[in-house]
């Protein structure tokens, strides 16, 4: 670099340091004079991190961030305007008001985002070096977090993935020394941060967080070995926080007033001032005016912020799914002139196999779903074709790999991840609930969220209460979710192909006991849109809703009733989110009778949704009170006799659909 | 009376009318009567006036006598629309509906007590009209379903009749309910006995041949010398009144005069001092009345017995039904030539009747009414005596 432009590029460390620093002090003073409705956390004292990172990133480069965000998206080029709107709560905000402090979206510039919980911006940073990595793009991923996120299983499962597939990643730890108001020293058995790198084979170092220049050679050394394919670093920025955790917040319960002077002391800001002046980079009247154009701009960009209008309440719940995209192979225009025997394995390979030879970008994350190809064999062949990246097999750590997913699929892949048992992935649940479900929002819908959960659920085989719960409910009740729960092979294939072509996260859940059943599947390429139930057999006298395995069983109670002259309209919704409750409502004007068959718990389950949509909006198609066929809700037990005893059976399906045929 | 039926007005609007002239006629209890003006003035009969068919309750304006001169009063006839409610609403006190609860509702709820029903099978009754009170509900709990609706509904529909209301008159209605109320509130026994009728034909030929004025009717003749057998069997027209019965001091008998659409019964006032010509005069120009709708109202009350006749249309015998609060009526059949064997063993043809007697066995014994019942047919057989012996 010659040296003018190192001059520049000295200038402009110092000019980015100065916006983050003056715009976070005019947002401490708009939130004292109450202009922020939600919380405010500032980055005063240690914009030297984020400006010195982000000197070496491009646009395309990923970063992901904390509840303490502001001064990431500012150095990675966020206007303030947009920040200052978005905590104002308005409209231009970068959130569209979507989000607040800790939920700052642009990724139009790579700011990926940030997040009110600690952790996932890791797994996320890994994911994004996984995309990268994937479609052979040099770009990298940055997570920036504290210290009080070092001790969360996210920073130990990202690092060791990142570690292990070398992946293009910066791992930017703040070490500000306190993890929210703890003491990191009181709660780390090794203090060392960058000690810690060690363990996972990474390349880790120490920096003065407070030195901007110093920051700005190690993220620049990093950045390169990343881009070069030597995998990821461990950066520990050693810096402190001078104002208090969160705006309004009483400060001097956990440190000292003498602490906090004695690091005002060491600001970085003053003391690159200081070093520019000294080694003649800078006059102090140059660097007297950079200070007067950021707060002159600071005070336009308030003044923007201020004058904005709020969003449109009509508007509150737009985003939370991506546009619906047509598919013009739809299931009702296939008319399969060769229709196979397949199993519900086979037939959901099948949809994998040719969505991932059209879209490159699909890759499947899992335990043995590589060269094993799958313990239900839902990738058997596939590692053959695609090889390891695209097939990959994970080390034990569900929350990890869920949130490389998450990063992945904001950052341009299709992850899929197969998490065998539902059981499983519980450990996930923040990364499903907490981020996959809600990025499309508070991206105000500028990021699409593919991701496809698939594995299995339903009781049999024994197999006891952690390898056998169902879930749907649970997720379902989340919005920005979709919860396909197939009944058969043609079902699984053609909603497989959907949820691997649509913007939407999918919780694709194949219950345990119909894997291995066969049925015909149409040799040509078909999809089968969600929210679309299924009319299984027509009936006049009563109508039953099933899922999954009690189709099958609704299906051999139907025959036995046909003896006593009872007439039974089986629908299968397949997807639990969204749900048809159209169809349903069409066939209970028929019948005037509705049971819901579920073997999930009943309490707050898709009975009771489907129950109270019907009495809602059928209520007067009515000819009985709704009923509900549930499992028995306790865990699920092993020996046979009591597993058994908590499944709803052919027998009380029969016994069930009479009684309200009486009613 | 509470309301009546108006017919039509008897005067045109501009007409001087004088008190006691006949105004309009009203159809009221058991018939229709002439109204007599109780005021003279010019007839002004407004706008919104009755017309023929409107019920009318007594007290209400039907029309205005005005002096010479006089205007006819604004909106005659009829308080303001916009004004009724208000002072209706003042003079309702505010606690006389519970409060919360619609009078609407709670009387309703009375009304109809049922068996739940689904909410389909109450959008079925509403669509097919059936009472759900009425429905037999089928569910395992109780409870009315679509099913059972349909059931009756088809069960109604069976007969295959498509009913079409025709409104009934006041007069209709009360006949009906004097009806029910008799045979709710007596207990009513038929006998029947045949008597021969040959003196009757006789004797009504004869009065024929001599051209009497007028020529009283077989029914004139049988109210005459029932009225005879009523005074020789006093207890036929003992009103039963629980703790006692009460008995008339002169015995009026009504009889059953069929008009174009209802029935009314002209009651001959204290028959035992008339002679059989003045029962046939006066029990003709009762039918002329009756047949006209002018009978008064004083015309068709007090009776003590009634005779009622199915003969003419060749009706043997039959069970009347007694005019309560009437304690007993006798129904004539038709008179007809039979072959009748005589205690001699001789076969001939005679005049032949059939009485039938319904009483309230309340107040009349079996053995006290086939008495009666024998000295009546004793003396149609020989009709010359009891008609003419005083």
């Amino acid at each position: 670099m010659s040296s003018s432009n190192e001059t520049a590029f000295r200038l402009g460390l110092y000019r980015t340091m100065l916006v983050i620093r003056v715009v976070e002090e005019r947002l401490a003073k708009s939130h004292q004079r109450g202009m922020i409705p939600g919380a405010c956390h500032t980055y005063v004292g240690q914009e030297a991190v984020a400006t010195g990172v982000c000197a070496h990133l491009r646009d395309k480069d990923a970063i992901f961030s904390t509840h303490r965000g502001h001064g990431h998206a500012l150095a990675k080029g966020m206007h303030p305007r947009e920040l200052m709107a978005e905590l104002y709560g308005r409209e231009t905000g970068c959130s569209r008001g979507r989000g607040g402090s800790m939920h700052l979206f642009a990724p139009e510039i790579g700011m990926l985002g940030t997040s009110g919980i600690v952790g996932p911006c890791i797994l996320q940073a890994t994911g994004a070096g996984y995309s990268f990595k994937l479609m052979k793009q040099d770009h990298v991923g940055v997570a920036f977090f504290g210290d009080g996120a070092v001790n969360n299983g996210a920073f130990h499962e990202g690092l060791n993935m990142a570690s292990i597939w070398k992946l293009p990643v910066l791992f930017v730890c703040e070490n500000n020394q306190f993890a929210t108001e703890v003491p990191f020293e009181s709660v780390a058995g090794n203090p060392s941060i960058a000690a810690r790198g060690a363990a996972y084979g990474m390349h880790s170092v120490v920096v003065d967080g407070n030195d901007v220049v110093a920051v700005a050679a190690a993220a620049e050394e990093a950045a390169g070995r990343a881009r070069s394919g030597g995998g990821p670093t461990l950066l520990e920025c050693k810096t402190y926080r001078t104002r208090p955790h969160s705006e309004g917040m009483g400060d001097f319960t956990y440190r000292t007033r003498e602490d906090v002077e004695h690091w005002k002391a060491l600001c970085p800001i003053k003391r690159f001032r200081e070093q520019l002046l000294s080694e003649g980079s800078a006059s102090a009247s140059e660097l007297d005016a950079v200070e007067k154009e950021v707060i002159d701009l600071t005070e336009a960009a308030h003044q923007f912020a201020e004058a904005s209008p709020y969003p449109s309440p009509d508007s509150a719940t737009r985003h939370v799914y991506a546009p619906a995209r047509a598919s013009a192979l739809r299931e009702g225009s296939v008319q399969s002139t060769k229709p196979r025997e397949l199993t519900f394995m086979k037939a959901t390979l099948e949809a994998l196999s040719e969505e991932m030879a059209r879209q490159p970008e699909i890759f499947v994350l899992g335990e043995g779903i590589g060269v094993r190809g799958g313990n239900f064999a839902t990738t058997s062949g596939l590692f053959a074709k695609y090889g390891p990246e695209r097939l990959r097999d994970t080390p034990i750590c569900e929350r990890g790999f869920v949130g490389l997913a998450c990063g992945a699929a904001m950052s341009g892949t299709r992850p899929v991840v197969d998490f065998m048992f539902a059981d499983f992935v519980l450990d996930a649940a923040g990364e499903i609930i907490n981020q996959i479900a809600k990025i499309q929002y508070m991206s105000s819908g500028r990021l699409e969220m593919p991701v496809l959960l698939r594995g299995c659920i339903g009781i049999g085989h024994a197999a006891a209460t952690h390898h056998s719960g169902s879930y749907y409910s649970m997720y379902a009740n989340f919005p920005g979710l979709r919860v396909v729960v197939p009944s058969n092979p043609r079902d699984a294939k053609g909603l497989l192909k959907t949820a691997l072509t649509c913007g939407d996260p999918v919780l694709f859940l194949e219950h345990r006991e119909l894997m291995g059943t066969k049925g015909d599947v149409p040799e040509e390429e078909y999809y089968i849109g969600f929210g679309e139930a299924s009319v299984v057999r027509e009936g006049t006298h009563v109508t039953v809703v099933a899922l999954a395995l009690m189709v099958h069983k609704t299906l051999a109670a139907i025959e036995l009733l046909k003896a006593e002259g009872i007439s039974v309209e089986l629908i299968d919704p397949r997807t639990v989110a969204p749900l048809d409750s159209e169809t349903i409502l069409k066939s209970v004007a028929k019948t005037g009778r509705l049971l819901i068959v579920d073997e999930a718990f009943g309490p707050f389950g898709v009975g009771a949704e489907i129950a109270a949509r019907i009495a809602d909006s059928g209520f007067d198609e009515l000819d009985a009170p709704i009923r509900r066929l549930n499992g028995k809700p306790s865990p699920t037990p092993y020996s046979p006799p009591l597993e058994a005893a908590v499944v709803p059976s052919i027998e009380m399906i029969v016994g069930a659909i009479r009684d309200l045929c009486a009613e | 009376m509470e309301e009546g039926t108006f017919l039509e007005w008897l005067k045109q609007s501009g007409d001087s009318i004088k008190e006691g002239e006949p105004l309009f006629t009203l159809e009221s209890d058991k018939a229709a009567q002439e109204v007599e003006s109780t005021d003279s003035g010019i007839l002004h009969i407004p706008d919104n006036g009755p017309r023929a068919g409107t019920v009318v309750k007594v007290g209400a304006v039907l029309g205005y006598l005005l002096a010479e001169g006089e205007a006819p009063p604004v909106e005659a006839g009829e308080v303001k629309p916009e004004t009724a409610p208000a002072n209706v609403r003042d003079e309702v006190p505010q606690n006389s509906v519970a409060v919360g609860v619609p009078a609407r509702f709670s009387s309703e709820g009375a009304a109809t007590i049922s068996a739940p029903a689904s909410p389909r099978a109450r959008r079925a009754a509403l669509a097919g009209g059936i009472d759900l009170s009425a429905v037999t509900p089928t569910g395992s709990s109780g409870r009315i379903r679509e099913r059972d609706v349909l059931a009756a509904q088809m069960e109604r529909d069976r007969s295959g009749v498509k009913w079409v209301d025709v409104p009934t008159s006041a007069t209709r209605r009360l006949i009906a309910e004097r009806l029910e109320r008799s045979v709710s509130q007596t207990v009513p026994v038929t006998i029947t006995g045949r008597c021969d009728a040959t003196g009757l034909v006789c004797l009504r030929n004869q009065l024929k041949a001599v051209e009497a004025v007028p020529v009283p009717s077989f029914n004139d003749m049988i109210i005459k010398i029932t009225a005879g057998a009523l005074h020789a069997h006093p207890k036929i027209t003992g009103r039963w009144a629980g703790s006692s019965i009460q008995f008339p001091e002169a015995v009026h008998i009504g009889f059953t005069v069929e008009t174009e659409e209802d029935l009314v019964v002209p009651v001959l006032r204290d028959v035992a001092s008339l002679r059989l010509s003045d029962v046939a005069r006066r029990s003709k120009e009762l039918i002329e009345s009756a047949r006209s709708r002018r009978i008064s109202s004083s015309e068709i009350r007090d009776g003590c017995f009634t005779v009622t006749s199915l003969g003419s249309f060749g009706v043997d015998a039959f069970t009347p039904v007694i005019q309560f609060p009437e304690t007993a009526i006798l129904g004539v059949g038709a008179i007809s030539r039979e072959a009748v064997s005589l205690p001699d063993g001789s076969i001939v043809s005679r005049e032949q009747l059939t009485l039938s007697l319904t009483f309230d066995h309340r107040a009349i014994d079996g053995a006290t009414a086939a008495r009666f019942l024998q000295t009546l047919r004793k003396r149609l057989e020989s009709p010359t005596v009891w008609l003419f012996n005083d």
